[in-house]
Protein backbone atom coordinates (compact mmCIF):
# COMPACT_ATOMS: atom_id res chain seq x y z
CA UNK A 1 0.00 0.00 0.00
CA UNK A 2 1.21 3.50 -1.02
CA UNK A 3 2.29 6.07 1.60
CA UNK A 4 3.71 9.29 2.44
CA UNK A 5 6.91 9.53 3.62
CA UNK A 6 8.79 12.37 5.31
CA UNK A 7 12.84 12.92 5.26
CA UNK A 8 13.55 16.23 7.26
CA UNK A 9 11.64 18.68 5.06
CA UNK A 10 11.54 16.52 1.82
CA UNK A 11 7.92 14.89 1.48
CA UNK A 12 7.68 11.99 -0.72
CA UNK A 13 4.82 9.59 -2.33
CA UNK A 14 5.24 5.84 -3.77
CA UNK A 15 2.55 4.90 -5.90
CA UNK A 16 1.58 1.77 -8.05
CA UNK A 17 1.04 2.79 -11.45
CA UNK A 18 -2.99 1.73 -10.81
CA UNK A 19 -2.91 3.83 -7.81
CA UNK A 20 -1.18 6.90 -9.99
CA UNK A 21 -3.74 6.85 -12.56
CA UNK A 22 -6.76 6.82 -10.06
CA UNK A 23 -5.51 10.15 -8.77
CA UNK A 24 -4.73 11.50 -12.57
CA UNK A 25 -8.01 10.62 -13.45
CA UNK A 26 -9.77 12.46 -10.69
CA UNK A 27 -7.95 15.62 -10.59
CA UNK A 28 -8.36 15.63 -14.35
CA UNK A 29 -11.92 15.19 -13.57
CA UNK A 30 -12.23 17.64 -11.35
CA UNK A 31 -10.38 20.31 -13.03
CA UNK A 32 -12.30 19.93 -15.68
CA UNK A 33 -15.42 20.17 -13.43
CA UNK A 34 -13.41 23.69 -12.07
CA UNK A 35 -13.71 24.91 -15.65
CA UNK A 36 -10.11 24.13 -16.61
CA UNK A 37 -10.08 24.51 -20.51
CA UNK A 38 -9.11 21.99 -23.21
CA UNK A 39 -6.34 19.67 -22.26
CA UNK A 40 -5.40 16.42 -22.48
CA UNK A 41 -6.74 13.90 -19.97
CA UNK A 42 -5.54 10.57 -18.95
CA UNK A 43 -8.95 8.67 -18.79
CA UNK A 44 -11.08 7.63 -21.67
CA UNK A 45 -14.67 7.25 -21.70
CA UNK A 46 -14.67 3.77 -20.80
CA UNK A 47 -13.05 4.36 -17.90
CA UNK A 48 -15.07 3.41 -14.50
CA UNK A 49 -14.23 6.70 -13.34
CA UNK A 50 -14.81 8.84 -16.02
CA UNK A 51 -17.85 9.70 -15.41
CA UNK A 52 -17.87 10.70 -11.67
CA UNK A 53 -17.36 14.55 -11.66
CA UNK A 54 -17.86 15.56 -15.41
CA UNK A 55 -22.14 15.75 -14.86
CA UNK A 56 -22.28 19.15 -15.52
CA UNK A 57 -19.87 21.44 -17.36
CA UNK A 58 -19.06 25.12 -16.12
CA UNK A 59 -20.15 28.21 -17.86
CA UNK A 60 -18.44 30.51 -16.81
CA UNK A 61 -19.80 33.46 -18.53
CA UNK A 62 -22.05 34.69 -15.53
CA UNK A 63 -21.32 33.95 -11.86
CA UNK A 64 -23.85 32.45 -10.45
CA UNK A 65 -24.48 29.52 -7.18
CA UNK A 66 -23.68 26.64 -8.73
CA UNK A 67 -26.29 23.95 -9.97
CA UNK A 68 -23.23 20.98 -9.67
CA UNK A 69 -23.16 20.11 -5.91
CA UNK A 70 -19.95 19.34 -6.15
CA UNK A 71 -19.17 22.45 -7.44
CA UNK A 72 -21.47 24.31 -4.45
CA UNK A 73 -19.39 22.20 -2.25
CA UNK A 74 -16.22 23.39 -2.90
CA UNK A 75 -17.32 27.40 -3.64
CA UNK A 76 -20.25 27.33 -1.22
CA UNK A 77 -22.04 30.55 -0.45
CA UNK A 78 -20.29 33.02 2.12
CA UNK A 79 -23.69 33.97 3.26
CA UNK A 80 -26.62 32.57 4.24
CA UNK A 81 -28.42 35.62 3.08
CA UNK A 82 -28.69 34.81 -0.78
CA UNK A 83 -28.23 38.45 -2.16
CA UNK A 84 -24.99 39.25 0.11
CA UNK A 85 -24.27 35.38 -1.21
CA UNK A 86 -24.49 36.37 -4.83
CA UNK A 87 -22.52 39.77 -4.54
CA UNK A 88 -19.47 38.29 -2.77
CA UNK A 89 -19.45 35.21 -5.24
CA UNK A 90 -19.16 37.99 -8.01
CA UNK A 91 -15.81 39.44 -6.73
CA UNK A 92 -14.11 36.29 -4.93
CA UNK A 93 -15.64 33.03 -6.81
CA UNK A 94 -12.88 33.50 -9.63
CA UNK A 95 -9.96 33.61 -7.30
CA UNK A 96 -11.05 30.49 -5.34
CA UNK A 97 -11.48 28.64 -8.49
CA UNK A 98 -8.24 29.49 -9.77
CA UNK A 99 -6.50 28.77 -6.93
CA UNK A 100 -8.25 25.54 -6.44
CA UNK A 101 -7.59 24.53 -10.46
CA UNK A 102 -3.82 25.80 -9.62
CA UNK A 103 -3.33 23.39 -6.89
CA UNK A 104 -4.77 20.63 -8.78
CA UNK A 105 -2.75 21.43 -11.56
CA UNK A 106 0.88 21.02 -9.52
CA UNK A 107 -0.27 17.64 -8.86
CA UNK A 108 -1.33 16.63 -12.18
CA UNK A 109 2.38 17.80 -12.85
CA UNK A 110 3.77 15.67 -10.13
CA UNK A 111 1.56 12.41 -11.36
CA UNK A 112 2.07 12.81 -14.85
CA UNK A 113 5.71 11.70 -14.38
CA UNK A 114 4.85 8.71 -13.15
CA UNK A 115 1.96 8.05 -15.33
CA UNK A 116 3.58 8.58 -18.44
CA UNK A 117 6.38 6.85 -17.65
CA UNK A 118 4.15 3.79 -17.17
CA UNK A 119 5.15 2.10 -14.42
CA UNK A 120 5.00 2.12 -10.26
CA UNK A 121 7.31 5.34 -8.76
CA UNK A 122 7.67 7.51 -6.00
CA UNK A 123 6.18 11.48 -6.15
CA UNK A 124 9.67 13.06 -5.00
CA UNK A 125 10.00 16.35 -2.94
CA UNK A 126 6.25 17.25 -2.82
CA UNK A 127 4.53 20.30 -2.13
CA UNK A 128 2.94 18.59 1.33
CA UNK A 129 0.79 21.44 1.75
CA UNK A 130 -0.64 21.67 -1.82
CA UNK A 131 -0.82 17.63 -1.88
CA UNK A 132 -3.08 18.05 1.37
CA UNK A 133 -5.60 20.97 -0.05
CA UNK A 134 -5.78 18.31 -3.18
CA UNK A 135 -6.96 15.42 -1.57
CA UNK A 136 -9.15 17.55 0.40
CA UNK A 137 -10.51 18.90 -2.47
CA UNK A 138 -10.80 15.08 -3.67
CA UNK A 139 -12.56 13.97 -1.12
CA UNK A 140 -14.98 16.41 -1.10
CA UNK A 141 -16.08 15.97 -4.60
CA UNK A 142 -16.50 12.51 -3.97
CA UNK A 143 -18.54 12.51 -0.84
CA UNK A 144 -20.82 14.37 -2.90
CA UNK A 145 -20.95 11.88 -5.63
CA UNK A 146 -21.46 9.45 -2.60
CA UNK A 147 -23.53 11.49 -0.85
CA UNK A 148 -21.45 10.45 2.61
CA UNK A 149 -23.32 10.99 5.85
CA UNK A 150 -22.33 10.34 9.56
CA UNK A 151 -23.62 6.47 8.82
CA UNK A 152 -21.81 5.39 5.65
CA UNK A 153 -18.79 3.50 6.63
CA UNK A 154 -21.32 0.92 8.00
CA UNK A 155 -23.71 1.53 5.02
CA UNK A 156 -20.89 0.99 2.38
CA UNK A 157 -19.36 -1.81 4.34
CA UNK A 158 -22.81 -3.54 3.86
CA UNK A 159 -22.66 -3.25 0.49
CA UNK A 160 -21.84 -6.48 -2.00
CA UNK A 161 -18.78 -6.37 -3.67
CA UNK A 162 -20.86 -6.01 -7.42
CA UNK A 163 -22.35 -2.79 -6.20
CA UNK A 164 -20.92 -0.75 -8.39
CA UNK A 165 -20.75 1.97 -5.37
CA UNK A 166 -18.39 0.30 -3.56
CA UNK A 167 -14.61 0.67 -5.53
CA UNK A 168 -15.36 4.47 -5.37
CA UNK A 169 -16.51 3.82 -1.69
CA UNK A 170 -12.87 2.18 -1.54
CA UNK A 171 -11.37 5.28 -3.73
CA UNK A 172 -13.05 7.55 -0.91
CA UNK A 173 -11.72 5.47 2.15
CA UNK A 174 -8.11 5.60 0.34
CA UNK A 175 -7.89 9.26 0.25
CA UNK A 176 -8.90 9.55 3.75
CA UNK A 177 -6.34 7.51 4.91
CA UNK A 178 -3.60 8.52 2.60
CA UNK A 179 -4.51 12.24 3.66
CA UNK A 180 -3.94 11.30 8.08
CA UNK A 181 -0.78 9.81 6.79
CA UNK A 182 0.36 12.90 4.82
CA UNK A 183 -1.03 14.84 8.13
CA UNK A 184 1.06 12.74 10.60
CA UNK A 185 3.90 13.46 8.89
CA UNK A 186 3.05 16.92 9.21
CA UNK A 187 2.48 16.79 12.96
CA UNK A 188 5.78 15.05 13.44
CA UNK B 1 3.24 70.35 7.77
CA UNK B 2 -0.12 70.54 8.03
CA UNK B 3 -2.42 70.24 10.69
CA UNK B 4 -4.73 67.64 10.12
CA UNK B 5 -8.50 68.88 10.87
CA UNK B 6 -11.11 66.92 11.61
CA UNK B 7 -14.45 67.60 10.51
CA UNK B 8 -16.87 66.04 12.89
CA UNK B 9 -19.23 64.89 9.63
CA UNK B 10 -16.03 62.85 8.78
CA UNK B 11 -16.86 60.53 11.41
CA UNK B 12 -19.20 57.65 10.39
CA UNK B 13 -20.74 56.98 14.04
CA UNK B 14 -22.47 53.92 12.37
CA UNK B 15 -19.19 52.25 12.59
CA UNK B 16 -18.33 52.86 16.00
CA UNK B 17 -22.19 51.29 17.63
CA UNK B 18 -21.78 48.15 14.68
CA UNK B 19 -21.77 44.97 16.10
CA UNK B 20 -18.46 43.09 15.01
CA UNK B 21 -19.02 40.23 12.13
CA UNK B 22 -17.87 36.69 13.30
CA UNK B 23 -16.59 33.67 10.80
CA UNK B 24 -18.46 30.56 11.63
CA UNK B 25 -17.24 27.00 10.64
CA UNK B 26 -19.68 24.46 10.53
CA UNK B 27 -19.56 20.89 10.95
CA UNK B 28 -20.00 18.34 8.02
CA UNK B 29 -19.32 14.96 7.68
CA UNK B 30 -16.05 14.42 5.57
CA UNK B 31 -13.01 16.80 6.60
CA UNK B 32 -10.94 15.03 8.82
CA UNK B 33 -10.65 16.23 12.54
CA UNK B 34 -7.04 16.54 12.29
CA UNK B 35 -7.33 18.25 8.91
CA UNK B 36 -9.66 21.02 10.68
CA UNK B 37 -7.40 20.74 13.76
CA UNK B 38 -4.76 21.57 10.86
CA UNK B 39 -6.56 24.49 9.35
CA UNK B 40 -7.10 26.42 12.35
CA UNK B 41 -3.15 26.30 13.26
CA UNK B 42 -2.34 27.27 9.97
CA UNK B 43 -4.69 30.00 9.29
CA UNK B 44 -5.36 32.03 12.61
CA UNK B 45 -2.15 30.90 14.34
CA UNK B 46 -3.70 29.12 17.12
CA UNK B 47 -2.00 27.21 19.58
CA UNK B 48 -2.90 23.18 19.38
CA UNK B 49 -5.07 23.28 21.99
CA UNK B 50 -7.20 26.43 21.34
CA UNK B 51 -7.13 24.73 17.46
CA UNK B 52 -8.29 21.60 18.94
CA UNK B 53 -11.28 23.02 21.64
CA UNK B 54 -12.29 25.06 18.33
CA UNK B 55 -12.34 21.77 16.04
CA UNK B 56 -14.39 19.58 19.23
CA UNK B 57 -16.33 22.59 18.87
CA UNK B 58 -17.62 22.31 15.50
CA UNK B 59 -17.92 18.33 15.53
CA UNK B 60 -20.45 18.19 19.11
CA UNK B 61 -22.00 21.79 18.59
CA UNK B 62 -22.20 21.49 14.40
CA UNK B 63 -20.46 24.87 14.44
CA UNK B 64 -18.20 27.48 15.83
CA UNK B 65 -17.19 30.95 15.76
CA UNK B 66 -13.61 30.94 14.76
CA UNK B 67 -12.74 34.64 14.20
CA UNK B 68 -14.34 38.14 14.93
CA UNK B 69 -14.04 41.41 13.26
CA UNK B 70 -14.63 44.12 10.37
CA UNK B 71 -16.76 42.41 7.53
CA UNK B 72 -13.77 42.87 5.65
CA UNK B 73 -11.53 40.54 7.51
CA UNK B 74 -14.11 38.57 8.50
CA UNK B 75 -14.61 38.25 4.30
CA UNK B 76 -11.28 37.30 3.94
CA UNK B 77 -10.70 34.03 6.48
CA UNK B 78 -14.55 32.98 4.96
CA UNK B 79 -12.33 33.00 1.60
CA UNK B 80 -9.35 31.37 3.12
CA UNK B 81 -11.11 28.26 4.90
CA UNK B 82 -12.81 27.70 1.70
CA UNK B 83 -9.35 27.44 -0.42
CA UNK B 84 -8.87 24.82 2.13
CA UNK B 85 -12.25 23.15 1.95
CA UNK B 86 -13.99 24.43 5.33
CA UNK B 87 -17.51 24.73 4.99
CA UNK B 88 -17.24 28.60 6.63
CA UNK B 89 -20.04 31.87 6.58
CA UNK B 90 -20.05 35.03 8.20
CA UNK B 91 -22.26 36.81 9.59
CA UNK B 92 -23.14 39.75 12.22
CA UNK B 93 -22.24 38.71 15.91
CA UNK B 94 -25.38 37.70 17.13
CA UNK B 95 -24.26 37.52 21.08
CA UNK B 96 -23.81 41.40 21.21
Amino acid sequence: MSEFTRDQNIYSLDLSIDEAHILINLVEQLLELLGEGDFHHHYDESDPFAQLMSQLKAAPEEIVTPEDPVLLRLLPNAYSDPEAAADFRRYTEPTLRGKKQRTLQMVRQALEIIVDDDRSGVVEDLDSEIWLMAINDLRLALSIRLEIDPNSFDHFEALSDSDPQKPIYAVYFWLGWLQANLLNLMAG
Amino acid sequence: MATDTLIESDLDISQLVDRPWVTIVWDDPVNLMSYVTYVFIKLFEFSPAKANELMMQVHTEGRAAVSQGSREEMERDVQRLHEHGLWATLQRDDKV
